[in-house]
């Protein structure tokens, strides 16, 4: 094999714990990117971190009735996180606050609860990185867990598209007819509270926001439609994926942020080069107009 | 006889002493000890004259290392009827300790006499009380400054070097026993402590260190790899790793090496009572078990 | 041309009763009742801050807060164009989606279009004068030819009751003129329109009916009727501004 070929490949074949994250990774691209597409468009860019901290009061809660168990821990975190997630959606819906300020107001709630429970039991133990993982040390069953929720994302995205974009850019509209608005909308919730939270799970905060925004983000600068851009970023994603684990394994970095670093890259790129309103390329084509 | 009746009659042998001591004359002062740390502290606790009070500077499951002396220690090094120290290198912040506290008197080595191993980088490797044979020297060492500084009651330290150094003897056959069990060239485990030498050199037991393994909270993909290699070429059969936080990890790393994890095995300090460490015979007997069971496949 | 038919031969469309509508205990709508006949053309006029766009959301369905009743027969879909609609121009949507939008009662969320369906949307667009634009992004658009996209999507709604608020208000006097012409076609069509505007000449041109705002209803009914001199007067002495002072009203629906 020439060495190119051995320096890119050989790891992924050597060892099986690098064939693990590689296809981690893509699964978590396919569920998280296209909801990281939708949340950019809809100005909710801020919301995954937000997220993060928002399990903390329910892992607390798990800690404080079931000890150091994780399955424990895991389930009220999820339960913590969408019951943010849906306070915030409802709050939107039925007041004129917008989602920013309502996903701001209920995750500060949430953590604050959060580091109050924890104290209670009077030990300083960081729960949150004790629940959050890393992509090099993904089982099966938090590979099997990612890979049903990418499923159930993609099916439910795809089924609830067109009332989905409507709800997002003209909600008046969709009310006045009577559509699904508000079922849209608590899906894309759900869908949020779903991938992000399997995905700290099994990768970590870090990557799992990451690989959620830094491909949208990056993709708005070459496809405009949101099909285009949902398929962009799953291919940046998993790209970026490859490139990192590479790097972390050739270049002996921390893998979870090496991986999100690789696709800063990649959206520094866009920014630059990217052939829709890229700031050098635009640069580089105002030179002539035509006629009409 | 049982190791509490034992006890019982040494302590009950001093107590005639004493009595007549009490009665005789105006009370003196029960003996105090400071000893560097905690496993020094349990030592020279069994050792002792009845009533002694032992204390520790860096108490249980605390690192020397880090050890950062506060005024109250530096109070109960200047109030002590005897200091004693590891040696070797371990403590090497005592010195100017003990001359900013004022003590005057003795400090005992308890490792004199001892031929060190080499510690790589470190100069000598101060762990020798890793190794239950060298645990006599400890034993004979304390006792003969308890009895110098306290001749009044050599006979009762006398009767309690005897029992300790039997007992200590007794469980040294027990983990040839448990080791023995395990064939010589299964006996490789990887831990990051790096304070086995003595033990690994008196049992028979290869410990290697993790290569390449910075304790960073977050390792890179090339340290996985390279720990695996290292398993499989090394022909390891546990790790003891506990200093990577994410369980997980360490969970991968043994599946695909093939190895068991092992539980923890202490080093350097005694855990907390209570805890499965919780006295210097309880912690070399752990820390065997622990062995001998992970390697057993 | 006004027909001078009165109001209270035509079968209503949509019947109010006692509507008031209020922001933060200050009626913008102040028990306003009446009908608005089926099949007819009717204006609403009046000063700023007489209450024409809330009532024309709450007939429409984006206000949903108000006291009063509106009665309409359900059976009639109502196509609503609000005067500056908070749509998201960013979102990356083709002008033929939006128009598209206008045969969700038909095929919501899973219906596929027919090649008829494309048609239509093409003549939509025509007939607001937009040929062409089909496959621009919505963000590419001015804010009048938005507007005019919203336009055609009303006409694909095929509603019976037509609710417009200022809809003239970015666009040129070409079409303008088109989409006045439109609104005769409507009113051929049988549908109800109902819309807010401020140019007292095209009403009196193309409306047949007028209902004149000032809070609450100055005038109701045919327009050389409605548009008298001192019913314009009695409407401009509406205070724009909220007493803060006013008394708790007493009126109950």
């Amino acid at each position: 094999m020439s060495l190119l070929a051995s320096s890119l490949l050989g790891p992924f074949i050597e060892f099986p714990f690098m064939r693990r994250a590689l296809v981690a990774t893509l699964a978590l691209s396919v569920g998280c990117a296209p909801i990281g597409c939708v949340l950019v468009l809809r100005r909710m860019s801020l919301v995954g971190d937000a997220m993060a901290h928002a399990v903390l009061p329910g892992a607390a809660a798990g800690f404080l009735l079931a000890g150091l168990s994780l399955p424990a821990m895991s389930l009220g975190g999820f339960v913590a996180a969408m019951a943010v997630a849906l306070a915030a959606g409802f709050v939107t819906r039925a007041t004129p606050q917008r989602e920013d300020a309502s996903f701001a107001a209920l995750y500060l709630i949430a953590l604050a609860l959060g580091v109050l429970l924890v104290s209670l039991r009077g030990s300083q133990i960081d729960l949150l990185h004790m629940l959050f993982g890393s992509v090099l040390a993904v089982d099966d069953a938090a590979l099997l867990q990612i890979a049903v929720v990418a499923s159930i994302t993609l099916w439910a995205l795809a089924l609830m598209y067109r009332p989905l974009v409507l709800e997002s850019f003209d909600p008046g509209f969709l009310r006045s007819v009577g559509g699904p608005g508000a079922r849209a909308h608590m899906v894309l919730l759900v869908l949020l509270v779903a991938n992000l939270v399997s995905a700290f799970q099994a990768l970590g905060t870090l990557m799992a926001v990451g690989l959620m925004m830094l491909p949208a983000a990056a993709a708005r600068f070459w496809v405009a439609s949101l099909p285009a851009m949902a398929a962009l970023s799953v291919a940046i994603g998993a790209a970026s994926g490859a490139a990192g684990l590479l790097l972390s394994y050739h270049a002996e970095l921390p893998s979870g942020p090496c991986i999100v670093l690789v696709c800063g890259g990649a959206y520094i790129v866009s920014v630059l080069f990217g052939t829709r309103d890229g700031i050098v390329t635009r640069r580089l084509l105002a030179t002539s107009h035509l006629t009409r | 006889m049982s190791v509490n009746r034992r006890k019982i009659l040494c302590i009950g042998s001093a107590a005639l002493p004493a009595l007549h001591a009490l009665t005789a004359r105006a009370q003196t002062p029960a003996p105090r000890i400071v000893a560097s740390f905690s496993i020094l502290a349990d030592m020279a606790q069994e050792l002792a004259p009845a009533g002694a009070q032992v204390t520790a500077l860096v108490g249980p499951d605390a690192d020397a290392h880090v050890y950062e002396p506060s005024p109250a220690d530096a109070k109960r090094l200047a109030q002590a009827d005897l200091v004693m120290i590891n040696g070797l290198g371990f403590e090497g912040w005592i010195e100017r300790m003990v001359k900013v506290s004022g003590y005057r008197g003795t400090v005992v080595v308890a490792s004199n006499g001892i031929q060190p191993r080499s510690g790589g980088h470190h100069g000598d490797d101060p762990h020798a009380w890793q190794d239950l044979a060298l645990a006599r020297r400890y034993a004979g060492n304390i006792s003969a400054a308890f009895a110098q500084r306290w001749p009044q009651q050599r006979n009762e330290i006398a009767r309690c070097n005897a029992d300790y150094v039997a007992r200590v003897d007794s469980l040294d056959r027990q983990v040839r026993e448990w080791l023995g069990a395990v064939p010589r060239a299964q006996r490789r485990v990887i831990t990051s402590h790096d304070a086995f030498g003595y033990f690994g050199a008196a049992y028979g037991v290869d410990f290697l260190a993790p290569q390449g393994w910075n304790t960073h909270s977050e390792p890179s993909a090339a340290a996985v790899a390279r720990l695996i290699r290292q398993i499989k070429t090394q022909g390891v059969r546990a790790i003891f790793m506990e200093n990577i936080s994410d369980r997980r990890l360490v969970e991968r790393i043994a599946s695909e090496g093939g190895v068991r994890i092992g539980g923890t095995l202490y080093s350097d300090a005694l855990s907390k009572p209570g805890g499965p460490a919780a006295t210097y015979l309880r912690l070399m007997e752990h820390n065997a078990r622990s062995l001998a069971t992970a390697l057993q496949a | 041309m006004t027909s001078g038919v009165a109001v209270a031969d035509i079968a209503p469309a949509i019947s109010l009763r006692d509507l008031t509508v209020s922001y933060r205990g200050h009626p913008a709508v102040h028990h306003l009742s009446g009908a608005f006949g089926a099949g007819t053309l009717t204006a609403v006029v009046g000063p700023n801050g007489a209450g024409k766009s809330s009532l024309l959301g709450a007939l429409g369905g984006t206000i949903r807060d108000f006291e009063g009743r509106i009665e309409r027969d359900p059976a009639l879909r109502v196509a609503y164009l609000p005067q500056a609609s908070a749509l998201d121009r960013s979102f990356p949507v083709r002008v033929h989606e939006v128009v598209a939008m206008g045969l969700w009662p038909r095929i919501g969320s899973f219906g596929a279009l027919t090649a008829a369906d494309h048609a239509a949307v093409i003549d939509a667009l025509a007939a607001v004068g937009l040929r062409g634009f089909d496959q621009r992004w919505l963000g590419e658009l001015s804010a009048g030819q938005a507007q005019r996209v919203l336009f055609a999507r009303v006409l694909m709604q095929d509603a019976g009751v037509i609710l417009l608020d200022e809809p003239f208000n970015a666009i040129d006097a070409r079409t303008t003129a088109d989409l006045l012409a439109l609104l005769q076609r409507w009113k051929r069509e049988a549908r109800t329109v109902i819309a807010v505007l401020h140019d007292l000449v095209q009403v009196r041109e193309h409306f047949e009916q007028v209902l004149l705002l000032a809070r609450e209803r100055v005038a109701w009914g045919p327009t050389a009727e409605v548009l008298k001199a001192e019913h314009l007067f009695k409407a401009r002495q509406m205070a724009e501004a909220w007493d803060e002072t006013a008394p708790a009203c007493k009126v109950s629906a």
